[in-house]
Parts: structure tokens; sequence; C-alpha cells
């Protein structure tokens, strides 16, 4: 049984603050972390080549904090798939810290609770996410240069613009579960200083010692408040463009006639997390006398069929716990935007079971937990 | 070089693909097969699907020489016949980058091809998947253009180097467009299979193929100069473990490119198994021996595997280019490998489904002077006794 994680909500948060921008403040915290035994990994995103590919590490030498970019707006991979990997046969032996963002700890969270991974003995820091910037810009490697737009806008907490559409319709932008919260939206001392919000027991305990100033203090909720208002006007906004209204089944042929079955959705999705997926197994490949059969009834069969039961069942498999993180979007080679069908679909499931993702590691998954007057007008 | 192939000429008024419909429509029409599977566009008008077609009607609209290639028709083929072989005898008309990875895939017992009869065309190559999507209105603008003028520009990198873009023994029939009189196709068969289709549509051998032949093996080669050079290029850019590290760098690790491969047929990936998950203290070990552990892990094992695993069968189709979401030029790097693989054992995959797999067949006196370095003495030995 995981141990729930205390309520940040029952006490005033400490909050540490450095004269440096959050990246480099961040760094130190990092490097302090490491250098004084307190953790013994810390994983966050590093460069990992002269061009400028970006990678999350494991790093346990302080010296490497050095090379890191923990708060470089792209997401590779969503942490919290490999958080998993990394904690499914053993939970952490050793204490490590990770940087993450909401959507991936929320997701870690999910994964958690479906035994795909230990919270223990794991440092979550996070932070009031202003989005990521979407592959395609990591692979024409520009994204250095929408930098200072980036934290310009994030600094007066406006949506920025070029990220993941996700990220421009997420209204989750604040972490649930984090240790520590590094204030970005909205906080328009962002350039100078990083202020860190140490939310639980656990992030107060671990940084004491750092010779940085302490006060006491909270999120300031009017901001975060308008900030989640434009969020979600550009989220009905975007959805407007992708015509999502009324998904029958004829818009939902045409929403995936590009898929071309790669399945590449799901291989990086966070909330996907069986280690054979049934449409990979035995049981979903036809004997010759299928596809046959309906050539006599229909006089022509595409060979892509399956596409559009894949997606169905996938949306049916994850939408309970769906963080909406965009990753699905941002690999399609089709370019379908995966990222408003689970949005939606997250939202609309997410909402009949006053559920969402990753809020609280204590409340059960909604398929797991049986409430008998649940439902009653379906029933 | 010209041989005394014979072929059939069939008029293609309305251009090749037109000319190619309405071969598979009358073959149909005959009685010659049951079904034809082919590519067409799919009802919402933005893509392409390969579909299974006995309808003449729906013939009528299928898309032979469709501009992209959004699945690898080797793998469409093992997903009919993967459990055995199907009652309907099925003419697959192909790109020769697909029939020949569906031969591979014969040999590695995926596909079974009783009742397929293959019939290739000269190909354009197909543009990039992510260009076509930006706007499927002015890809099928781009692509019709640059097969008008055989211009290789706008296609995939691999199809621009790719000097197997017609016969190559694969396939039962093969459909000459290059060189081919105006406003006909030529059909050239290359297995009884192939011949017999022909009879039992009247249709006698009887054209010269030697125009046919002049232009294809002048584009050959082109293509194999241009092929050379890319690979020599290449080469120089990612040779040696620190630039091949820096090549796929950028790899999130999504194992796309083996999914989309037309040759990796696994059901289970090795790399996608339980022996590829470890304890948490092994990963901080390896954090701690490496100065940090790139997450996630063992990617460039994984493509390199993957090489050992499939590059003396890889066609360089391009499959795994384009579905690569970091653009990494994978379909580029295996072509360079594959062929100095495939050189290597004198081997051409799906050139013809009798020639055994590399690997399958042992040959004493094979690569004596990698042995060489290792039993110098009895490689020596056996020399001088021979």
């Amino acid at each position: 049984m995981q141990e729930p994680l205390p309520d940040r909500r029952t006490r005033m948060p400490k909050i540490l603050s450095i004269d440096k921008s959050p990246e480099d403040g961040l760094k130190e915290v990092l490097r302090f972390l490491l250098e004084n035994g307190k953790v013994k990994g810390v994983v966050t995103l590093r460069k990992t080549s002269e061009d400028g590919a970006v990678s999350y590490s494991l790093i346990t030498n302080p010296d490497d904090i050095e090379s890191t970019v923990p708060l470089l707006p792209l997401m590779p991979v969503n942490l919290a798939k490999q958080l998993s990997r990394l904690t499914l046969i053993e939970a952490a032996t050793e204490p490590i810290a990770v940087v993450l963002r909401p959507c991936e700890l929320r997701a870690f969270v999910e994964l958690a609770k479906r035994t795909q991974g230990s919270l223990e003995n794991v440092l979550f820091i996070s932070s009031t996410c202003g989005g990521v910037y979407p592959l395609e810009m990591a692979v024409e490697g520009n994204i250095r240069e929408h930098l200072p737009e980036y934290w310009k806008a994030v600094g007066q907490g406006e949506l920025v613009p070029n990220t993941r559409l996700a990220c421009q319709a997420c209204e989750y932008f604040v972490p649930y579960t984090a240790d520590i919260t590094v204030s970005l939206l909205g906080n328009k001392g962002i350039e100078e200083e990083t202020t860190l919000f140490l939310n639980t027991e656990k992030g107060e305990a671990i940084v004491e010692g750092i010779s940085e100033k302490f006060s006491e203090g909270e999120l300031d909720a009017t901001t975060i408040e308008q900030i989640r208002s434009k969020r979600k006007a550009e989220k009905e906004k975007l959805s407007d463009e992708v015509e999502l209204r009324n998904l029958g089944i004829d818009e939902i042929t045409k929403i995936f006639s590009r898929c071309i079955g790669c399945r590449n959705c799901s291989k990086v999705c966070p909330a996907c997390y069986c280690h054979v997926c049934f449409f990979e197994t035995e049981t979903s490949q036809h004997q010759p006398v299928y596809y046959e059969r309906e050539l006599d009834k229909e006089g022509c069969v595409n060979m892509l069929s399956d596409t559009i039961y894949y997606h169905l069942v996938r949306l049916f498999h994850v939408s309970t716990s769906c963080t909406a993180c965009g990753q699905c979007a941002d690999v399609c080679p089709a370019n379908i935007p995966l990222w408003a069908i689970s949005l939606k679909t997250g939202e609309a499931v997410q909402k009949a079971f006053d559920y969402l993702p990753g809020k609280d590691i204590g409340e059960g998954p909604p398929i797991t937990t049986f409430v008998p007057e649940e439902f009653a007008e379906i029933a | 070089m010209t041989t005394n192939r014979k072929g059939a000429l069939l008029p293609a008024e309305g251009g090749a693909q037109k000319g190619i419909i309405n071969f598979a429509k009358q073959a149909l029409k005959q009685g010659v097969f049951d079904a034809v599977l082919i590519p067409s566009r799919v009802p919402a008008g933005d893509s392409f699907a390969y579909f299974l077609i006995r309808n003449e009607a729906v013939l009528e609209g299928a898309s032979p020489l469709s501009p992209i290639m959004p699945v690898q028709g080797a793998r469409v083929i093992s997903s009919i016949t993967r459990l055995g072989k199907g009652q309907k005898r099925i003419a697959a008309i192909m790109r020769p980058c697909e029939a020949r990875a569906t031969i591979e895939l014969a040999k590695l017992g995926q596909v079974d091809l009783e009742n397929i009869t293959i019939i290739t065309m000269d190909c354009p190559g197909v543009i990039p998947l992510s260009d076509y999507f930006e706007d499927a209105a002015k890809g099928d603008k781009v692509f019709e253009d640059a097969f008008q003028n055989w211009n290789s520009k706008p296609m995939r990198p691999v199809c621009r180097i790719c000097d197997k873009f017609s016969s190559v023994g694969a396939e039962d029939l093969h459909i000459g467009i290059i060189g081919a009189k105006s406003g006909s196709i030529l059909l050239i068969p290359h297995s009884s299979k192939g011949e017999d289709v022909l009879n039992k549509m009247g249709l006698s051998l009887e054209e010269d193929v030697n125009d046919w032949e002049a232009s294809v093996n002048k584009l050959t080669e082109e293509r194999k100069q241009k092929r050379n050079q890319s690979n020599e290029g290449l080469r120089s850019d990612i040779e040696g473990i620190d630039s091949l590290i820096e090549t796929f760098s950028a790899c999130i690790n999504c194992h796309n490119c083996m999914r989309v491969c037309p040759i990796c047929y696994c059901l289970q990936c090795h790399f996608d198994s339980d022996k590829m998950k470890f304890s948490f203290d092994d990963y901080i070990t390896r954090a701690v021996a490496r100065d940090g552990l790139t997450i996630p892990t063992d990617t460039l094992l994984f493509h390199i595997g993957r090489m050992l695993h499939m590059s003396l069968s890889c066609v360089s189709c391009g499959m795994c280019e384009d579905a690569c979401p970091m653009a990494i030029p994978v379909a580029q790097v295996f072509t360079l490998v594959g062929d100095r693989n495939q050189e290597a054992f004198d081997y051409v995959p799906g050139r013809g489904v009798d020639e055994p797999l590399p690997l399958t067949t042992f040959e004493e006196k094979e690569f004596l002077e990698v042995e060489q370095s290792y039993a110098g003495a009895s490689a020596r030995q056996e020399n001088q006794n021979a």
C-alpha cells in the first residue's frame, strides 16, 4: 500500500527563495541535494548532444548538474512512463529527486495506483507549467530561439504561442502532489528569482541546510484563476477548430481516416501500460477467411480496418487516467489531433466519475471502486 | 544489357494508373483472380490504404501509384496470409520494395504466397507522409507532377536513391512504364504464374522490351551512383561510436521504426520484453558508472539490435523514417548498413523466393578473411591444403 502524501492544504507552505533564474535556482537545489547526500540520484532533462538534443537523465554526480536543463519546455518522453520502468521491479532503494511537469506527475500517480511503479523514496519537484513545445520543434532544433518569448509569456501568465495545443488547452497546470513546486506561471519575478513552494514535510526537510532565504506563503489564487480562465477559453476554441462537437460514427471515421495503424500513440502514452497490447496479440490476428467473408459481403475490404476499433478501445481503456499530456498527438505520423480527442473523452469520462486522474493517490481508479448508488439514471 | 524478354502491350490512354486499373479489372472479369489487393484513397479522401477489392466499380477508383505509402504492402499480405493461405486467388499490385519485403516475409514463414500473384510496376517513389499530411491536395499535385517527369526530388530520401525501382525478380508480373510506348503499359511476366495470367487473359508476348529495359538500365545506373554517393556521405557522418550515438541522440525509444517495418515481424520484440526491464539498483549502478544514464535507456542498443536482425532483408522502403517522430534518418542509416551487409553475402533481399536467407545457409569457406584474425593458423593451413 502506498502511504497517502500529506495534504498540502492543511499547512501553510514554506517558500524557499533563491536570487537566480528558476533554471539556475533549481539546478542549485539539485546540486545541493546530491552534494549533501540527501538523494542518490536526480532525474531531469539534460543536453545529450552537441546539436542540442535533450533527454531525461538519471544523474548521480553533482558535477553533471551543470549540463542539465530542468525547465526546458520540452517533453521528449512522458517521464511517468520512464519512472514506471525505474520503479517497476522494486521501489527506489535510495531516495531520488525528479523534476517533471504536472501532467507527468499525475500520470505517474495513476501508474502507481495500478502498481506500475512506486512513489516511495521519490521526491517530486514540479512547477506551475507554461507548457512544452512540440517535438517537431526539437527536430527543427530551434527551441532555444523561442525561449525568450516563452519565459516572457510564462512570467506574465499568458498563453505561450507555438506550444503543444494540449498545453495551451490545459487547465491543470498547478501540480497536485508535488513535494516542491517551482512558481513560474504569472510570476513576474522569474527573470532573477526562483520561488520554490515546499508543499510537504518531505519537501521542507530535504532542503534543510541550504543557505538561502525561507518564508511562508501560497500561490496567488487570483493569478492562477485568471490563467485557468484563459486556458479554458483556449480549450473551447481549439476544440471547435478540430470540430469535435457531436462526434458520431461518420466524424470518428473521418478523423481517424489517416491512421496508419502504427499504434505509436499507445506506445508513448503513460496511461497505456499493458506489457502486451491486445491489438498485438494472436487474438487480434485474423484468419484469411475473416477478410474473405467481408470481401464476399461488401465487395471490398479496407486492410486498415481495425484502426477505429483500436482507437475506441484505447480511449475506453485510458480515459479515466488520461492527463492530456499530448504526447500521442506529437508522435502521430498522420497528424491526427489525438490530443483533442483524448482530452475531450477523458474530460467527459472523468466528470461522470467525479475523478481527476493523479490528484489524490488515496483515491482508487473509478473502475476499481464500486459505488452501489452510482449511475442510477443508467441502471 | 539486353535480354530476349518479351512483353504484352496494353493501351493506357488515361495514363499508367488507369492502364493498371483496366488490366486489373479485366483480370477480375475474366476470373483470373478472385480479388485485387491495391492501394486506394480512403473514403475521407485525405489518405490511402490497401483495399482488397472484388467489385469492379470500386476498383475503378483505386490508386496503384498512390503518392504515399502509409503501410508497407508486405505487412498487409502478411496480415492476410500469416495464419495460412486463403481460398481466394489474389493479385497484389504493389511497389517493387513492397514485393521484395513480401518475398523476404515468405522466406521467414510470415507470408503464404500460394494464392498470391505479385504484380509490380516501375515505381516513381512516394512522398514522405509528413509532407503529404500537411496538405493532401498539394501532395497529390506534387506527386503527379513528379511522376510525369520521373523527378525523384519530392520523394522519400531513400526513394531518391532507389536502384531497385523496377523489375527485380520478386514479382510474378511486372508492369513497365518507363520507356514504354506512350499511351500504353508493358506487361512483363517473371514467373510461370505471371505467364499464366497473361495466357488466361489472352495476351500474347509479342512486344519487344528493349526500349523499356534500356530506360530502366539508364535510370538504375544513375540511381546506383547517387546511392553510392549518398551512402559515402552518410558514412562519414555516422561512422564511429560517438557519431553513431549523436545520430540517434534524439531517439525517444518509441520503437515506431520497428512497428512499421515490414521485416520486423516478431510479435513480441526483445526490446519490449521483460528482459529489458531492470531493477532500480541496476539503473543507479549504470548511472554512477557512466556519469549519468540517459532515459529512456538502451536506445542505441535497440537500433543496433534491430539492424543485426533485419539489415540483410532490409529493402530500403523508408517506412521507418516516415514514422519516426524525431526525424532521425533511420532509413538512410539502415540502407547504408543493409547495402554493405547484403553485398558481403552477395544477397539481394526479395530477388527470388528460392534464394535462401544468408543466415540460414552455412558455407564452410565463407568469410575466411574474418576468421583469419581469430583463427589465422587454421585458415592458413586450410588454404595451403587447398
